[in-house]
């Protein structure tokens, strides 16, 4: 399929749907028409070519196909819906720019985050359901469960596009964000079956990232958000060797980090740090803008780093952000002080099956010479991991320590 | 994240639902095994409706089975069951939910008298960047 005009209809897709919203309600209807719409723009444009206005195309297509549908469900249930509202001639009038609220109907908290994100990558992402089924390696059946249910959700809870009160709008665009992030890491930590998906879910969240960040430009943890996304894509190609397994930051070939991803990262963390609040992403991508700047590990800003995480842990305490700021200390100031810092962690019965906890163990303890109790803690990390490639890497590593 | 879920169990006859060919879960008072039930078919409906419940299948009586084992450089059939054990696999769920706090709630409710029910994490291709 032509990539050029799949982006223009998924583009298109959420001012599409936004104008039937507002028109006609029934946010459930229009969004399978706007599917509808979509599949129609899919057999046509290709062989047609792309319409004058695509997005006045796709309203006349989703209108004349919603019609239909509540024409058909009218005959069966009350004539709630006035005639008058049918007329497919009398397509929407676009008024100003319907898709930021689609998004915010999409993450409304009625919904579970995995249903706001089947939900967004749908109607605000213009993806087809069985797209969404491949990325997520679950059933098209699951997949399509997982909308239609948010869709009745939705529906039961009463949420209308553009019901967001100014004092709901900084909760709501927060929901946006981390459903977007979920997106992004979705397809960030995806190694396997990347060829076969003909969608990147990076790609799609840092686009959505990207209108998100136009429509609020001076929300400086949305700017946070995507400069954290950008920083993170530009090491894509070194994360992996050709043979399909993990290659640690540490050991990354960074002529392969793509340098004009990273630059529009820094440029982007740059001016958002100083502009308003400071917040997880602006922090998470401070510190990826500092990996991004290091021409080696070894040249690393490791006391920054560390200050960062300890910033981090102030904003959003959590064990994760714990263990990643005991790597830094280790870089900074040796190995025994960050060991002291995950001995607390180990006494946690909800910790101690986390694979992540012992592998960072193992490698503490390995920088410090302690290479028995090193190889023993790799053992217990690959042991626990469930991640095929992170296994590998982790048995590698206790098999060369044994040697 | 995937989970399956194994149902270890040994109803006697061999029959779906295991529950009702067990002796123990037999024993319960009426009121509650109805109690258990209802609770288990409404869990279901609403891990089916909101895409939790990936997959599940009920499977026969162990002594169907066929069991291919390597023998003198080539694959030897034999008839099953696998193991003269207690208990044998009778059916397994795989599971899609947001984290384990979830899946070990599950687990939980689809235990019951008799039977042993295993979580399982399965693995999966991808991996975090260290």
């Amino acid at each position: 399929m032509d990539r050029e005009l799949e982006d223009v209809w998924r583009r298109e897709s959420p001012h599409v749907l936004g104008a039937l919203v507002r028109r006609y309600g029934h946010f459930d209807a229009c969004e399978d028409a706007v599917q509808e719409a979509l599949l129609s723009a899919a057999v046509h444009w290709p062989s047609e070519g792309l319409p004058a206005n695509p997005r006045g195309w796709l309203i006349r297509a989703a209108s004349r196909r919603l019609v239909d549908a509540l024409r058909s469900d009218r005959a069966r249930s009350d004539r709630e819906t006035a005639a008058s509202l049918l007329d497919p001639e009398q397509a929407p009038v676009l008024g100003g720019d319907d898709s930021l609220q689609v998004l915010l109907l999409c993450c409304h908290p009625s919904l579970t985050p995995a249903s706001q994100v089947a939900l967004t990558l749908r109607a605000v992402g213009g993806l087809t359901t069985e797209q969404i089924a491949a990325a997520f390696l679950v059933p098209v059946a699951t997949t399509g469960q997982r909308i239609s249910r948010a869709k009745a959700r939705l529906a039961a809870a009463g949420a209308r596009l553009g019901d967001v009160t100014r004092a709901d709008l900084p909760s709501r665009v927060e929901s946006a964000r981390q459903a977007l992030y979920l997106i992004f890491n979705e397809g960030y930590a995806a190694t396997g079956g990347a060829d076969l998906l003909d969608v990147s879910l990076t790609t799609e969240a840092i686009r959505l990232a990207r209108e998100l960040h136009r429509r609020l430009p001076s929300d400086s943890e949305t700017a946070g958000l995507l400069a954290l996304m950008l920083l993170t894509e530009a090491r894509r190609a070194a994360r992996t060797d050709a043979r399909g397994d993990l290659v640690p930051l540490a050991d990354q070939d960074r002529s392969r980090w793509d340098r004009s991803l990273i630059a529009e990262g820094v440029r982007l963390v740059e001016a958002a740090l100083p502009s308003g609040p400071v917040g997880p992403f602006q922090l998470q991508a401070a510190i990826a803008a500092v990996h991004g700047e290091a021409a080696a590990y070894a040249d690393t800003d490791w006391p920054q780093i560390a200050e960062l995480y300890r910033m981090l842990e102030a904003a959003a305490p959590g064990p994760v952000v714990t263990m990643n700021r005991a790597v830094a200390v280790a870089m900074s100031e040796g190995p025994d002080a960050a060991l002291a810092m995950l001995d607390p962690l180990l006494r946690e019965p909800a910790l101690v099956r986390v694979h992540r906890l012992h592998a960072i163990r193992a490698h503490l303890l390995e920088q410090a010479g302690r290479f028995a109790e090193a190889r023993n803690a790799f053992g217990e990390a690959a042991r626990l991991a469930t991640s095929t490639p992170e296994q590998r890497y982790l048995l590698r590593k206790a098999a060369a320590i044994a040697e | 994240m995937k989970y399956v879920i194994l149902i270890h169990s040994n109803p006697q006859p061999w029959g779906h639902p295991t529950g009702e060919y067990i002796a123990e879960n037999q024993a319960l008072p009426a009121e509650q095994r109805e109690r258990l039930n209802a609770e288990f078919e409404r869990l279901l409906t609403e891990m089916s409706e909101n895409g939790e419940l990936v997959h599940g299948e009920a499977l026969a009586d162990p002594s169907t089975s066929t069991l291919y084992r390597w023998s003198g450089g080539e694959p030897l059939a034999t008839d099953g069951p696998y193991s003269e054990s207690k208990e044998h696999l009778a059916g397994f769920f795989l599971i899609d939910v947001a984290g384990p706090e979830r899946a070990q709630e599950i687990a939980h409710a689809f235990s019951g008298p008799g039977e042993t029910v295993e979580l399982r994490p399965a693995m999966w291709p991808g991996g975090e960047e260290h």
